[in-house]
């Protein structure tokens, strides 16, 4: 084997065939391989990385699918101020509340509390959505307020016509 | 030392920069799947984005690799 090293340390290099750099026989020559090898790998590892995080938005864009159908919910006459209705929406697996603000305005929720899922119920002495399970209550704007939750609980959005309230959607 | 003795430096100091920049992915992977199955959805596209510029850097970084390795053939 010929081995020859050059006035700047290098021993081989400018003779030697890529394959045989890259398999060196001395520890220096080693290390700059192994290490860029593993730049190479972690960057590999860093591109799988962000194709997943991309994967979570498209994910989120199907999980929900029939968020976006149209549902009747009910006769906006028949809710007095202060009062609540249960319906179902975007399934029938998805429980939901809407309520009459004392302001005179509709909103609906999820029904289903983010702390460990209980169903919340309105409170009209806390004029808020109200959890039995561990006492998390949420005000009229979806956020919680006290208790355990710290997570919003999604909104249903409304459209009404004529009499007839409609869900159309949810919000994250 | 030598043009290679110098890339073995650089190359720890480029793996040290892009491990860091993986971790920063994995833990913004960790978010949006929290984020994902808790419904909040405005988290995922920033989280994407962001991991998405955390791999332009590495890529950059593997591209001076590439073009120093080259020149070390070379020399």
């Amino acid at each position: 084997m010929n081995l020859e090293t050059d006035e700047k340390g290098c021993t081989n290099c400018q003779r030697a065939a890529k394959w045989r750099q890259d398999f060196p026989i001395e520890w220096e020559g080693d290390h700059y391989v192994s290490r860029r090898e593993m730049v190479k790998f972690l960057t590999l590892g860093s591109l799988l990385l962000a194709l997943v995080n991309w994967a979570t938005v498209l994910a989120s864009r199907f999980l929900h699918r029939g968020s976006k159908v149209e549902r009747y919910i009910g006769l906006a006459s028949s809710f007095d101020q202060s009062e609540s209705m249960l319906f179902r929406y975007p399934t029938d697996e998805d429980p939901c509340i809407a309520v009459r603000t004392p302001e005179g305005k509709l909103v609906a929720y999820s029904q289903v509390c983010t702390h460990l899922s209980c169903a919340v119920v309105y409170d009209k002495s806390e004029n808020g959505l109200f959890c039995p399970c561990h006492h998390g209550l949420f005000n009229l704007d979806g956020q919680p307020v006290a208790g355990p939750p710290t997570r919003r609980l999604p909104r249903v959005i409304l459209k009404q016509r004529g009499d007839k309230i409609y869900a159309i959607g949810m919000e994250g | 030392m030598s043009f290679r003795a110098q890339g073995t430096t650089l190359f720890a100091a480029i793996l040290i920069l892009v491990a860091s920049a993986v971790v920063l992915q994995l833990w913004l992977l960790t978010v949006s799947m929290e984020a994902l199955l808790s419904g909040e959805y405005k988290t995922l596209l920033p989280a994407a984005a962001g991991s998405t510029v955390l791999l332009a850097v590495n890529a950059g970084l593997l591209r001076y690799v590439f073009r120093f390795d080259r020149d070390a053939q070379g020399e």
